[in-house]
């Protein structure tokens, strides 16, 4: 009780400078998240006219001409679509290959595992430009440039490092005994992995699901490079394209941003908590 | 078969096609790329061995020195603004200073979910003619031309860049920050506050001396991502006006894709990599001193 007592006093009035400067630090930072995509939101809904001659002024007469025009011009729809199917294949390949061979490294106990891990993680080093010349030169030659299967290849062994290294260390903390049953009763180790080990990671796999998808959603640098067809780009590459022609219509550029913000806002409130988790991951201490 | 061959075939069914992957995809371009950077090359026939005169010629580049310098403006932003800032806010959260700590957090973390791309164009548009921020200022100094004219001149033609940046990333530190602080046991913690330890202490003596190891590696988490930045910049600005706001990762885009200059290119990509593990080593080096000194 004493205690208790004692934490409430030092959190209570001595605190008031504190408190005081909290507020106002906390207070910028989130208004300067809130103003601008408030502002985006209702200036998509006015005309170029009007954004031209009030800039800051709530809509007189919202529209939803920007958003009609925006989806006609700028192709939103093969955008989407492209955006859907790159992150939704590509995250559950990545996913998958990094917890069967997170389970390899983790449980086998084999000695090419450490040389094989460090080749993984150095490959967070990396940066994608180094690599992109030289992919584009192996795609022609393949003659899978400027496809989808040019794109989902990549963006499975981008993921792949930081993906691995989230198996592998979820995958040694849990026990083998589980696991050692299953042998002794004659499970193989493929029967292990799809019986036992996938199941027992369902909560590091929502994290890498959720981190995964949201990082090829986002990705901008490998789609621009490699290809060059509306028909196979993604949100982010295509809005890039889009707003560098209608540099003149800003509610019609406002609208395409707005197609790129809401449905990761929506996802967003939906999973802040794995997608937390994922960008605490590569810190936290064991 | 016996069971010591049949784990070894499991070993690699299991490893094989994600080592199989990242080895064709990243590594052997990587060595490729190793290769391509003492040859010319603009994408036609042969490239032509040139020895060392892509790094030599990259030396000798004033753009090149140019993007180094923002690049060291942007790693300074990361570690001395990002990380710090990320820190309070986190500490401001953690020891719960602030009513509605859920809505905080959430929204200062909001901006990394963003498509940088996206980020990128809606700040172009802040700042622009038509913007939110050109107006407010228009309004506060009462001059209806009033343009932000400071991305026109060249030594601070980065700074909204770097505002930006600051905006997009402070809080992944704050998040990651968090995270580690509540792995703090509360018994610590409320064995200060009994002793009567001030804010201040507990903040000092308490909380950061846990988080060494944590500001070591979000600075070099910092390092990594500000040489590899290039998505917000390029949307933001593409190096413009004039090359200004051009960090290396967008002089090496730049020089592979517009110039058609592959084997320079590739030299420029070696070059980000070499600089980033060797500014990490360095801190490795630095952190473990102060860790030796102080323990």
């Amino acid at each position: 009780m004493e205690n208790n007592a004692a934490i409430k006093k030092n959190q209570g009035g001595d605190l008031l400078g504190w408190r005081i400067a909290s507020y106002i630090l906390i207070g910028v930072f989130t208004l300067t998240t809130i103003i601008p995509l408030v502002w985006l939101t209702y200036s998509s809904f006015k005309p170029h006219q009007e954004i031209i001659l009030d800039p800051l002024g709530w809509p007189d007469a919202p529209t939803f001409h920007n958003y009609e025009l925006a989806w006609k011009l700028g192709e939103f729809g093969i955008l989407f679509g492209n955006s859907i199917f790159y992150s939704t294949v590509a995250t559950v390949i990545t996913v998958l290959l990094a917890l069967m061979c997170g389970y390899a490294f983790a449980k086998f106990g084999f000695k090419i595992t450490g040389f094989l891990y460090t080749f993984f993680l150095g490959g967070l080093l990396i940066t994608v430009h180094s690599i992109l010349v030289p992919l584009f030169v192996m795609e022609s030659f393949v003659g899978i440039d400027d496809t989808r299967w040019g794109v989902l290849i990549p963006y499975v062994a981008l993921g792949l490092p930081f993906q691995l290294f989230l198996a592998t260390s979820y995958l040694k903390s849990i026990p083998d005994s589980l696991e050692e049953a299953a042998l002794i009763d004659g499970t193989g180790y493929m029967g292990i992995f799809w019986r036992i080990v996938l199941p027992m990671s369902a909560p590091v796999m929502a994290t890498m699901l959720i981190y995964c998808f949201l990082g090829n959603w986002n990705e901008f640098v490998l789609i621009m490079v490699l290809t060059s067809r509306q028909a196979v780009r993604s949100l982010p590459a295509g809005i890039n394209a889009f707003a560098g022609t209608t540099a003149r219509d800003y509610g019609v550029q406002f609208a395409a941003l707005m197609y790129g913000t809401v449905p990761i806002l929506i996802f967003y409130a939906a999973f802040s908590k794995q997608i937390k988790k994922g960008f605490a991951a590569g810190s936290l201490k064991e | 078969m016996n069971h010591k061959t049949l784990k070894k075939t499991s070993y690699w069914l299991l490893s094989g096609p994600a080592v199989l992957v990242y080895a064709l995809i990243i590594i052997f371009p990587v060595v490729v790329s190793f290769v391509l950077s003492f040859t010319q090359w603009s994408g036609f026939g042969m490239p032509q061995f040139v020895g060392l005169k892509n790094y030599i010629d990259i030396f000798k580049d004033s753009y090149f020195w140019w993007g180094i310098r923002n690049n060291i403006l942007v790693v300074a932003i990361s570690v001395l603004g990002q990380i710090p800032v990320g820190f309070v806010l986190a500490y401001i959260l953690y020891r719960k200073m602030v009513k509605g700590g859920n809505f905080f957090e959430a929204m200062i973390f909001l901006p990394i979910t963003i498509s940088s791309v996206v980020v990128a164009l809606l700040w172009r548009n802040i700042f622009g003619n038509a913007g939110i921020f050109t107006q407010i200022m228009r309004n506060i100094t009462h001059d209806p031309r009033w343009i932000l004219s400071i991305t026109e001149v060249k030594e601070l033609s980065i700074i909204p860049i770097l505002v930006v940046i600051l905006w997009m990333y402070t809080g992944m530190y704050m998040i990651i920050f968090l995270a580690n602080m509540q792995k703090i046991s509360p018994s610590v913690l409320e064995a200060a506050i009994i002793d009567g330890a001030s804010e201040g202490q507990i903040l000092l003596r308490i909380i950061l001396p846990h988080m060494t190891n944590i500001i070591f590696t979000t600075a070099v988490l910092a390092i990594s991502g500000s040489l590899k930045s290039f998505d917000l910049i390029f949307a933001m600005t593409q190096g413009g006006p004039a090359r200004y706001t051009e960090v290396v990762a967008i002089y090496m885009y730049m020089n592979t894709f517009k110039y058609f200059k592959y084997g320079f290119g590739s030299a420029v990509s070696m070059f980000i990599v070499a600089i980033s593990v060797g500014l990490i080593q360095i801190l490795n080096g630095i952190f473990s001193y102060f860790e030796r000194k102080f323990s």
